[in-house]
């Protein structure tokens, strides 16, 4: 059946076209701000997720710092015997020593800082990935990271002064032989993309700790058997206090997870507030809407219109200007939500994914129940308006 | 029901227990912020199924008001007023609005149809509260019609038609459902002589066909039309 008070707010809504066009726009940028807001924060969250799911077979390994048990030694690491304990638990899988420190050097005339790792040379290639020349050969070669290299002009050749500026001591020299594929943000604790690789002898002989790793890793062959590992070296190392503490990218994507999930409510939240933005005007629409139509509404009443008739009829034409503003509302957040994950994330790869893309949806059902929130109001005073009264307005 | 028939409605008329209208001390009191405005005072009256009445009375004189109590569109500050038999005072809101639909017609001086609809969608908008559905029975245009409004103009918009084709279509809207109670006010005030003839002449020959009409008039000619003649003054019953 088609009810005439739906046509009524239908021909309404056309009567007054331009004035619910603009009322509208302020939905379709409520729709617009919440959908892109939302999907981009999915999109930021599942990016991170795929960086992080590239080292899912990695066992990250760390020294429990706060739990050192008195009368060890004073540095934090995992020493020789602890090493052996996880190699001797770890089965078959490959197992990846790793130094790391933080540390100052010098390009050319240009100081930089960053990260140093020292790791046996034969094990860069089992995680990393190198673009441009070779892996570490001589005693004083290194590895740079991508973001390190773009930033500071480094090339193959190039020679690294390590450690702080000091015009008494001559520092050590390495010469890149080696520049690394991005990585991005990853799960292994192995932030290469601003660090310089060298290898295990050369860090010890200038930094120390010998034998006493920053971070072991240990690539699983099969992924799902990483809690069966991980539980035989908790049970091994771990088996008097813990000294060291295990993860893997699982417990890692939970908690960074849990971040961007809070920062894309935080975003959404701020989207919301144009949707307040455009609930005021939808109100005040129908509030115009209303007024001009005192008389009308009269004529309804006074021939027998239901109060809840008069409601509903008022509660339509809110919902046709939130469909109205849906519709481009859901358009134009394809648009602009495609443009500004693009340009904010440098991929689209997640866009069309359901857990994106259901944004428009709900942000275009947001937009309509919010104005028919919005003329919940409108629509009650015009169906208790006093007939005589009504009718007596011009 | 023995009174559908002409020649047994004036029986039933005269022998009927009850009056059709019936306003037993009835007062209507405003409260303004000047004080208070008596504008029915203390008013008894009865109307017969099938009267043609016409109201008279000076600006002021409470015809509106009676008009709004005849019409249940406001109730009595005190008195009681029976419609068909039934209490108005002890109706609900939604009762009220069901026998404004039901058993009474309006027609208007400014005519009020309702401007986005069609002067077919106005007569049939009655049908539509009454049935909650669209009229496919023919009714609508059969009303209009009868009330000689051309079938060509129904798609037009109030405002695309005259004077006396918009009281058509509002006589037509007032009696799709077939009322029993006729409410006109001031009908053919907004008209030329020509046209408010016609309208009467339309009004007298639903008064023949068994409908009570209570029109409120200035003119003393189109008071003529009526059987009896009920003049207020100051919120009374001075001639009844």
């Amino acid at each position: 059946m088609k009810d005439i008070f739906f046509d009524l707010s239908v021909r309404s809504v056309r009567l007054n076209f331009l004035r619910s066009l603009l009322a509208s726009i302020g939905i379709v940028i409520g729709v617009v701000a919440i959908s892109s807001m939302g999907m981009l924060g999915t999109n930021m969250q599942l990016q991170v997720k795929e960086q992080l799911s590239a080292s899912a077979n990695t066992i990250t390994i760390t020294p429990d710092a706060v739990r050192m048990s008195p009368g060890s030694t004073a540095s934090s690491g995992i020493d020789k015997t602890q090493l052996n304990e996880i190699k001797e638990s770890a089965g078959n899988n490959v197992i990846i020593p790793i130094h790391r420190s933080s540390t100052r050097f010098t390009v050319g005339s240009t100081n930089g800082r960053g990260s140093i790792y020292g790791m046996d040379q034969n094990d860069v290639m089992k995680f990393l990935t190198i673009s441009e020349g070779d892996n570490l050969n001589g005693e004083s070669d290194a590895l740079v990271g991508s973001t390190l290299a773009t930033n500071l002009g480094i090339k193959i050749g190039s020679r690294l002064k390590i450690g702080e500026e000091n015009k008494s001591v001559t520092r050590p020299v390495v010469r890149v032989s080696g520049i690394l594929t991005a990585r991005g943000m990853t799960a292994d604790g192995v932030m290469a993309d601003n660090a310089i690789i060298v290898s295990d002898n050369w860090y010890t002989s200038h930094f120390g700790d010998e034998n006493l790793y920053d971070q072991v890793n240990v690539i699983v062959k099969n992924v799902d058997s990483i809690p069966d590992v991980e539980s035989a070296i908790d049970d091994k190392v771990n088996r008097k206090t813990q000294v060291i503490r295990i993860s893997d990218a699982s417990s890692r994507l939970s908690s960074i997870s849990s971040t961007l999930g809070t920062i894309t409510t935080f975003i959404l939240a701020i989207g919301a507030i144009s949707l307040v933005v455009a609930a005021v005007s939808i109100f005040n629409v129908m509030m115009m809407s209303v007024n001009e139509r005192i008389q009308e509404i009269g004529i309804l009443l006074s021939i027998g219109t239901e109060k809840g008739e008069i409601r509903r009829m008022f509660l339509y034409e809110a919902f046709i200007l939130g469909i109205i503003g849906a519709l481009f509302g859901g358009i134009c957040s394809l648009v602009i939500g495609y443009s500004v994950v693009g340009a904010m994330i440098g991929s689209t790869t997640y866009f069309f994914l359901p857990e994106s893309i259901i944004y428009v949806p709900e942000g275009m059902v947001i937009g309509v129940v919010v104005c028919v929130i919005s003329g919940l109001y409108p629509a009650w005073r015009a169906s208790n308006m006093d007939p005589i009264d009504a009718l007596r307005a011009e | 029901m023995g009174c559908e028939k002409a020649e047994a409605r004036l029986i039933c008329t005269v022998m009927s227990e009850s009056p059709l209208i019936r306003l037993d001390d009835v007062s209507k009191i405003y409260n303004l912020e000047s004080g208070d405005f008596t504008a029915l005072d203390h008013v008894s009256l009865e109307i017969q199924e099938n009267e043609f009445i016409a109201i008279m009375g000076p600006s002021g004189s409470g015809k509106s008001t009676m008009m709004n109590q005849l019409g249940i569109l406001d109730v009595p500050t005190s008195g009681k007023l029976y419609i068909d038999g039934r209490d108005v005072s002890l109706m609900t809101a939604l009762e009220r609005t069901h026998m404004r639909r039901d058993i009474i017609g309006y027609i208007f001086q400014k005519f009020y149809l309702i401007p986005l609809l069609t002067a077919y969608e106005n007569v049939e908008y009655p049908l539509i509260l009454k049935y909650k559905r669209r009229d496919n029975s023919g009714k609508a245009a059969a009303v209009l019609k009868s009330v000689g409004f051309d079938s060509d103009m129904s798609a037009h918009r109030p405002n695309q038609l005259s004077g006396g084709q918009q009281q058509r279509v509002a006589i037509a809207r007032a009696l799709v459902n077939d009322p029993k109670i006729i409410l006109c006010d001031e009908p053919t005030g907004n008209l030329d002589r020509k046209t408010g003839i016609q309208i009467m002449d339309i009004l007298v020959g639903l008064h023949q066909e068994g409908k009570t009409v209570i029109l409120v008039t200035h003119d003393p000619k189109i008071a003529e039309y009526a059987h009896r003649t009920i003049e207020l003054e100051d919120g009374r019953v001075v001639k009844s």
